[in-house]
């Protein structure tokens, strides 16, 4: 047992009593970082992270800030000043920015302490672990290396998920976060847009994405919530808002759920559907009113179109600025046009040109209102609709993906609903902007599944206490890794 | 064939560098002239994970100049994307506002021969500048102190058809934005920069002919010479039996001709779609108001109030108005001193002969011009003490009514002391006499200069001349 196995609250306990130090954490999280057996990183942090932690070790660990001296991996898609970044692309390569992301200021100024930048899927588009310029990241629950964690914030979850730091931040932007949460055993939290600055997150699509993290509970999600919720003028969309909840003794009462019938009809794995809706049953029993509803199939199965076509457009113009000319890589051209494309296509995978290709595409003038402001529209519908139904409930429950992590070379149909559906649908918390959250509630074949629930806008306090009744009815919290830690 | 009358069409894309601490959307400082790559932010480099946030005071400019180009304001602000690759832009795109300009609907008045022309103005929207390239014959330097600096846009209809009131429209753009305090409107920096598009197609034809555009126009003189020669190239062109090629070319100032850069071929998609990193801002109507009413005053509302209040001449309150500092010292002159006819001479003579020898800011108060003019107008001294005491006013900072004490300068007014001087004069020249009865205008003079040496130069000069003659005739 390692106090790292634990969750930030226990760990800021132990610092408290003088169990542990700051150095020994971050010594420790840098060797477990080094010995890290999944790809899950770009860069330790090693010396800069060891300096800060023995400056921590002179002053007393203050009773108020949890952070104080917590090891912590930061997905590499965050801007940090002086430390090289490249957000898993060959384009970024030796990318050292000038300035710090918002995000990475505040856990600075909390005194965390980041040990290392987490591998991710390129540019944070795609949702396998696969695409980073330094290969896949693997499943700490599958020594095999045959099942994916999901992405795009891979290195993030698996440095959670294998007991290397407390907890992680990652960017989400369709279910960047949400996804890897439910195959890596982790609680993955994605706050209202607008709560916490995207200042510094390199941009994939910036009316999507959202600053997220990984944790080992609910409360530690909430405890990060309330450091990273910061109007932060250098962000025109950052929000000036206080979060309130109306916390009643009882938990459970006066909470509605809502199930959405067309969306859980597609659930075809016995193992984790029977699980799930025994979750349902033991949720009824402490007094949460489940209610089924009809969402719509058609705008269910518009969500991923609607998602790729708008975060597809953004993106390709968000990395345009990624030609050679400034910063990273600058290959060898005649004129600026040879140098940009020489850039670009050295630079980029093939993945991400696909993703330029369509977006450019659904953005060219004579396209842009068939497919584009029609994506716009639907995506306005889609949120309409769930702001309808959510009006007299809570929030929205299901499986988080229909099933554990799927293997790397995993036959799926493509065109099935439960593809297209159920494993695309967490984007609707993105289209909406709401709080979504993701936790684990079962095994299956020692690999880790979850669910998720969605709530309204600025309702996030009220998604963590309804996470908090879920983590305690499942007993899951912090499951991860330590029941199959090799970490001596 | 060479009776047909052509008849050109033109409109006019103006960009104004607006005046700011902070760029459009960064905040780094908005400064020309400074050592390159010195005034620049992250953001200005394109680098990622940078967002933009906007500058207030640039959006209360184009508020200004909308309001003084007779503008519908937009009262909530949307801002736009427009993609593309290019070496001066570092995000592979330029904020700008494409859907939704902030104005819309104006028109402005021009003056010609006599006669107002409307020039009607479709648009006026904010974005920002690109960096400033400096190419070399084997590389190109990039600038990026430029990169961001607020722009506005103004893009008239295609109805002009006379090179003279294309010139005069630019002109009164570079006047509004100078009165306004928006922009230096300094051409030849590129602080207001003018693209002419032009094509020409025969009189009372509906169809419009070939587009071309001119670009690098540095000076209200070149865009009508350029939009002069054009019209002329592209009517021999017809008149030849050629087609006029859509292309964009240039005013090469040497050869007084425009020079093909590049011949348009499919238009570019610039993808435009909204802004995702900046909401929709709304503006409210106090806002809107208070930017409104807090503008300057503009050079034609001055023009009425100096010809109207002051009945100073046309001809002085234009060449007044020429210079906006000298116009505002002006109106913070007429204060104290009400001798509006004077003053104006003065301003435009003495202190405009003084501003353009020194080419620099000076020092001049105000309420010292008064005291000066107000001395000149009580006929205490005359114009030429005038004049001295001004150049020492300038240097000194003394106020003028001390200088007069001090040096016991005064006019000699009275006009029994001066009839007295000048009878004696005329008693000791009976040549001088003889001579100016001879026509011989040469001997007036002489017995003026005469009277100003007897009298140390503090004789009122036109009593004298005038009381001069009056005695002269009586002999």
């Amino acid at each position: 047992m390692s106090y790292l196995d634990l969750d930030i609250l226990s760990i800021h306990k132990a610092l408290l009593e003088g169990k542990t130090k700051p150095s020994l954490l971050c010594k420790e999280a840098l060797e477990r970082v080094k010995k890290d057996t999944n790809n899950a990183f770009e860069l330790v942090n090693e010396e800069e992270a060891l300096r800060l932690a023995l400056k921590l070790d002179e002053e007393e660990v203050p009773f108020d800030n949890v952070f104080y001296g917590i090891p912590y991996v930061l997905k590499d898609n965050y801007s940090t000043k002086g430390i090289k970044t490249t957000a898993s692309s060959n384009i970024l390569n030796d990318f050292v920015p000038l300035y710090d992301a918002s995000v990475y200021k505040l856990l600075k100024e909390a005194k965390a302490v980041m040990v290392a930048k987490a591998s991710m899927d390129e540019l944070a588009m795609g949702g396998t672990g696969t695409t980073s310029h330094i290969g896949t990241t693997y499943n700490p629950y599958d020594p095999k290396h045959e099942r994916m964690i999901g992405g795009s914030s891979s290195g993030s979850a698996a440095s959670v998920s294998a007991s290397i730091v407390p907890f992680a931040i990652g960017s989400d932007t369709g279910d960047s976060v949400r996804k890897p949460a439910s195959y890596a055993g982790l609680v993955g939290f994605k706050p209202t847009w607008g709560l916490i600055s995207r200042y510094g997150l390199f941009s994939y699509a910036p009316s999507l994405d959202t600053v997220a993290y990984f944790t080992r509970g609910v409360d530690d999600a909430r405890l990060l919530l309330n450091l990273l919720v910061k109007h932060d003028l250098n962000d025109a969309t950052s929000l000036d808002v206080t979060l309130e909840d109306d916390e009643s003794k009882d938990e459970a009462k006066n909470i509605t759920l809502l199930v959405f019938k067309d969306l859980d009809v597609n659930l075809k794995d016995e193992v984790t559907k029977n699980v799930y809706h025994n979750l349902l049953c033991k949720l009824k029993e402490q007094g949460i009113t489940i209610k089924e509803v009809t969402f719509g199939h058609d705008l269910l199965a518009a969500i991923y179109p609607t998602y790729n076509v708008i975060s597809f457009a953004e993106a390709t113009s968000n990395n345009a600025n990624l030609d050679g000319v400034k910063f990273g890589p600058r290959p060898e051209g005649k004129t600026y046009q040879e140098v940009m494309m020489n850039a670009r296509t050295e630079g980029f995978s093939n993945l991400i040109k696909r993703r330029f290709v369509i977006g450019s595409y659904v953005l060219y003038k004579e396209n842009q209102k068939t497919l584009f402001l029609r994506a716009k529209k639907v995506r306005r519908k889609i949120v309409e609709r769930l702001n309808e139904l959510l009006a007299d409930a809570d929030g929205f429950i299901s499986l988080a993906a229909p099933s554990i992590a799927p293997k790397f070379f995993e036959a799926t149909d493509k065109l099935s609903d439960a593809y297209v559906i159920n494993d695309n649908y967490l984007a609707i918390a993105n289209f909406s902007g709401g709080p979504s959250i993701t936790l684990p509630i079962g095994l299956k074949d020692k690999m880790p599944f979850a669910v998720n629930v969605t709530a309204k806008t600025f309702d996030d306090l009220k998604l963590l206490r309804i996470a908090k009744v879920i983590e305690k009815t499942t007993g899951m919290k912090g499951l991860s890794y330590p029941e199959v830690n090799k970490y001596e | 064939m060479n009776n047909v009358i052509y008849e050109a069409t033109i409109g006019l894309e103006i960009h104004v560098e607006t005046k700011s601490n902070s760029k459009m959307f960064s905040s780094a400082p908005n400064v020309y002239g400074k050592k390159p790559n010195t005034s620049v932010l992250p953001i200005d480099l394109g680098m990622p994970g940078t967002l933009p946030t906007v500058n207030k005071k640039a959006v209360e400019n184009a508020i200004k100049l909308s309001n003084a180009l007779h503008m519908e304001i937009d009262h909530t602000l949307y801002f736009d994307r427009k993609n593309y690759f290019y070496s001066d832009l570092p995000k592979g795109y330029q904020i700008t506002q494409n859907e939704r300009p902030i104005g819309k609907n104006g028109y402005l008045l021009v003056k010609l021969d006599g006669k107002e022309v409307r020039v009607d103005i479709e648009r006026l929207h904010m974005e920002e500048d690109t960096c400033k390239q400096l190419h070399y014959t084997d590389f190109t330097l990039l600038d990026y102190n430029r990169a961001g600096v607020p722009l506005c846009e103004i893009v008239t209809l295609p109805c002009i058809h006379d090179a003279k009131v294309a010139r005069l429209y630019v002109e009164k753009i570079r006047e509004i934005c100078v009165y306004l305090d928006v922009s230096d409107g300094k051409m030849e920096e590129g602080s207001l920069r003018c693209d002419v598009n032009i094509s020409i197609a025969p009189k009372g034809s509906e169809q419009f002919g070939t587009k071309v555009e001119i670009k690098n126009l540095n000076s209200t003189a070149n865009v009508e010479k350029a939009i002069a020669y054009e019209i002329e190239r592209q009517k021999s062109l017809i008149e030849n039996g050629e087609k006029v090629r859509q292309e964009t070319r240039r005013f090469d100032e040497s050869k007084m001709e425009t020079v093909l850069m590049r011949v348009k071929t499919d238009a570019v998609d610039y993808k435009y779609f909204s802004e995702p990193n900046i909401l929709p801002i709304s503006l409210s109507d106090k806002f809107i108001e208070d930017t409104i009413s807090s503008s300057y005053e503009l050079a034609d509302v001055k023009f009425e109030r100096y010809t109207q209040e002051f009945k100073v001449s046309e001809y002085d309150a234009l060449t007044l108005l020429k210079n906006r500092s000298l116009a505002l010292l002006f109106d913070e002159t007429v204060e104290t001193c009400s001798y509006y006819d004077l003053l104006i001479h003065f301003i435009n003579g003495d202190v405009l002969t003084y501003v353009s020898g020194m080419n620099a800011i000076f020092n001049l108060s105000a309420k010292h011009l008064g005291e000066l003019i107000n001395l000149v107008g009580e006929k205490k001294i005359s114009n030429a003490q005038a004049r001295d005491i001004f150049k020492q006013i300038v240097k000194s900072d003394e106020s003028p009514i001390d200088i007069v004490k001090k040096n016991d300068i005064s006019q000699i007014s009275d006009e029994a002391t001066l009839l007295t001087l000048i009878n004696r004069l005329l008693d000791e020249n009976p040549t001088a006499i003889q001579d100016f009865k001879n026509g011989k205008g040469r001997a007036a003079s002489f017995l003026v200069g005469q009277i100003m040496k007897e009298t140390k130069g503090k004789a009122n000069p036109a009593l004298a001349s005038k009381l001069l003659n009056e005695e002269l005739k009586k002999r």
